[in-house]
């Protein structure tokens, strides 16, 4: 038995994802607030939102943190105490902070609300933990840079809470160390416009005269030119839970406030499975090769241990062609069963209809696939698809799902390995 | 008055630099400090610093790297040297660096240098509640927010008038794995390589890319020259003026630095005339490498244009 099992952070960028983050796992939510958040495009929660979302959380024994990680420029942080002090009395556990302006707000001027310094700070080392632990923070984000060993190290001289990127995309640089969007499109990186820069393709030159290029791009296996980028494959540390837990981590965060209500729902509830399976036996522990195969089901890149073993290689960057991933949809939730007739009613989220394979997933890594063979509409009239958004079909299901469950199509391709 | 730094790539350009009015040399180990024209050696720093002070000049060090904990265990080593040495400042953008200089008791004033991140007063003003004597602006905060910040900082500036301006430091060695991936070109890592990157469909843009024992580099699409903008800087009170020549040619970078000390001189003695300034922005662009090119970066930007 673990007595320091670390907590699951899954990203929740709506209310829907909040709660759904929490039924299939997460201990912990994060969130961004109307202010001060890198993700201007995610659905960001008012302080009546934040409310709700913190009621949820705190009656399913599970905290809700507040990201307001905008590195900020003169101006932007008029309106910050109360803002933090909104946000406490509206009970959230803790905010998520990189400028110290903000930190330093947030710590005079809402006594009482836990402060946690972003990743965006990027700190790699024992001594900085400490500075910022003096100052009066409860937890640590480090860097994505930081490695297993060094966590170990870390640990070793101070008992500030850590909390690690475990799984999702990644920056390519130091967090908060790139403005490249901000000098290519005028959009601030650092609040919340990132454009992603770092994935795009470039050339690659030596030039000792303006004009005078020798281009340096060579060719991949396929003999084509190989464009010059700087996109990192994303973080999957599934393969290696024990070795989290046991480094001293006390929080396990998943990126993707901007990601859907099937990708938290899924990576959550693996996690959850992982970290609760080992820290209820550490001894026996096995890893259960379907939580990596359903880490595939979401996967939009390919996936690797980023640098938590050792420095990136051209592995864990996206070059070449792209191997194959399987490609799942997210095509409905239960409404409801009717255990006598066996029927599910469902309410759907993207077209699907006869012949589609199908999967029914819920909470606690419930699994069950079916055909589709028949389905009816809401006047019980038979029908070959349903096309239309949140329409409510129902046909029928042997196996006894549950309200709540989520329904993706199943894939065709079968899973790559964990890329190590 | 004003003051003028420049980053040294020899003593013998040092030389030439405090010749040509440069007040203040910045210089460092690449092991402590970030994108620097050359990696001083204790001894070879020794010498500068010996150098530096006989000129009756100022020497700034840089230990402004992040730091993982390989090397955050020889920053108080380093930091008593420096303080044997008499540096006259040191910069440090990581805080766990600050906090060694703390514990140490070390008489060795320290200006914040976090990069990018330097954006605002009230974190310059935090930086100075924790010792900080002077703290180097974010590159990318335009003129219209200098005005409203300046005013309000408790510590003097340092921002950059001349030079490359560093947008992206990633811990990861991006040219390597490019180059091992289409197995070519292995060799040309390092500054002296003169790579540089281009963005899609914009052929002529050119953001200078090395590697180094701090990761990848890259760097803005044109060096930094705010000759033509000194009049209004110097009206805010900007006091300290960085001259990077990292990428500049080092036989011409003194003449770059002149240009600068003479418009400071001029606008000091309410001497400088448009006529001048141009003349000496010229001086600047006659010295400028073949394969830069110069303009204002975020000065003349609109805070409202940015996203």
């Amino acid at each position: 038995m673990i007595t320091n099992k670390p907590e699951v952070l899954a990203p929740a960028g709506t209310m829907e994802k909040l709660k759904v983050a929490i039924d299939y796992g997460a201990d912990a939510v994060y969130i961004g607030g109307d202010a001060y958040g890198l993700r201007s495009r995610a659905g960001n929660f008012s302080f009546a939102e934040m409310a709700e979302g913190a009621a949820y959380a705190h009656a399913h024994g599970a905290k809700v943190y507040v990201a307001a990680n905008i590195v900020a420029h003169e101006g932007d942080i008029n309106g910050a105490g109360e803002y933090f002090r909104q946000v406490r009395d509206h009970h959230i556990d803790a905010v998520i902070v990189s400028d110290p302006s903000l930190i330093e707000i947030a710590i005079t001027q809402a006594p009482g609300l836990a402060v946690h310094l972003s990743t965006q700070a990027s700190a790699t080392n024992w001594e900085t933990l400490k500075f910022w632990q003096d100052l009066g923070l409860e937890r640590i984000v480090l860097a994505r840079e930081v490695g297993l060993d060094e966590i170990k190290e870390i640990r070793k001289h101070t008992d500030i809470e850590i909390e690690a990127f475990i799984h999702g995309a990644m920056c390519i640089g130091y967090s908060g160390r790139c403005v490249l969007s901000n000098h290519m499109g005028l959009r601030d990186a650092n609040r919340g416009g990132c454009a992603q820069n770092c994935r795009w393709k470039y050339d690659l030159f030596e030039m000792p005269a303006l004009g005078d290029k020798t281009e340096l791009l060579g060719e991949n296996a396929d003999g084509k030119l190989e464009d010059f980028s700087m996109s990192a494959v994303d973080m999957a540390m599934i393969e290696h839970i024990p070795e989290l837990v046991e480094a001293g981590v006390n929080s396990l965060k998943i990126e993707g406030r901007m990601k859907t209500v099937h990708y938290v729902s899924t990576v959550a509830n693996v996690y959850h499975k992982a970290v609760s399976d080992y820290c209820a036996n550490p001894a026996n522990y096995q890893l259960d090769e379907a939580l990596v195969d359903e880490l595939w089901k979401v996967a939009q890149r390919e996936m690797s241990t980023g640098f938590y073993f050792n420095t990136p290689t051209a592995d864990d960057e996206l070059f070449g062609k792209r191997r194959k991933r399987p490609q799942f949809k997210f095509i409905g939730q239960v409404l409801g069963y009717d255990a006598q007739a066996q029927v599910v009613t469902v309410q759907q989220r993207n077209n699907f209809g006869i012949g589609d394979k199908i999967e029914f997933y819920g909470p606690n890594f419930s699994h069950y696939s079916q055909t589709v063979t028949e389905l009816f509409d809401e006047d019980d009239l038979a029908i070959e698809r349903a096309p239309h958004a949140m329409q409510v079909v129902h046909f029928s299901c042997p196996f006894p799902v549950q309200k709540g469950d989520f329904i993706r199509a199943q894939a065709i391709e079968k899973p790559a390995p964990v890329q190590r | 008055m004003t003051e003028l730094i420049a980053s040294v790539a020899s003593i013998d350009q040092a030389k030439a630099l405090m010749h040509a009015g440069v007040d203040t040399i910045y210089a460092g180990e690449d092991y402590f400090g970030l994108r620097l024209p050359h990696s001083f050696q204790r001894a070879e720093l020794t010498t500068l610093i010996k150098e530096v002070h006989a000129q009756g000049k100022q020497i700034q060090v840089a230990v402004n790297a992040i730091f993982h904990n390989d090397r955050i265990v020889h920053v108080l080593d380093y930091l008593q040297f420096l303080a044997q040495q008499k540096v006259d400042r040191i910069t440090i953008g990581d805080p766990g660096a600050i906090r060694i200089l703390h514990q140490s008791q070390l008489d060795l004033p320290y200006w914040y240098d976090g990069a990018d991140l330097v954006t605002n007063s009230r974190q310059i003003n935090f930086w100075a509640q924790q010792g900080a004597k002077g703290a180097v602006i974010a590159n990318e905060v335009p003129y219209r927010e200098l005005v409203d910040l300046v005013p309000n900082v408790q510590i003097p500036l340092q921002i950059l008038v001349y030079g490359a301006a560093a947008i992206h430091q990633s811990g990861r060695p991006l040219l390597s794995n490019y180059f091992n991936f289409v197995q070519d070109h292995q060799d040309k890592l390092d500054r002296a390589k003169g790579l540089f990157i281009s963005e899609p469909h914009k052929p002529d843009t050119h953001y200078s890319i090395y590697e180094d024992i701090n990761g990848t580099h890259i760097f803005a699409n044109n060096d930094v020259d705010l000759m033509t903008q000194l009049p209004k800087l110097a009206a805010l009170a900007v006091s300290h003026w960085f001259l990077d020549g990292v990428f500049a040619d080092p036989t011409n970078f003194p003449k770059i630095a002149q240009a600068f000390a003479q418009a400071r001189d001029l606008l000091a003695s309410q001497s400088l005339t448009a006529a001048k300034l141009a003349d000496l922005d010229d001086l600047v662009q006659a010295n400028q490498p073949a394969n830069r090119q110069l303009d204002t970066g975020f000065f003349k930007i609109d805070p409202s244009d940015v996203k």
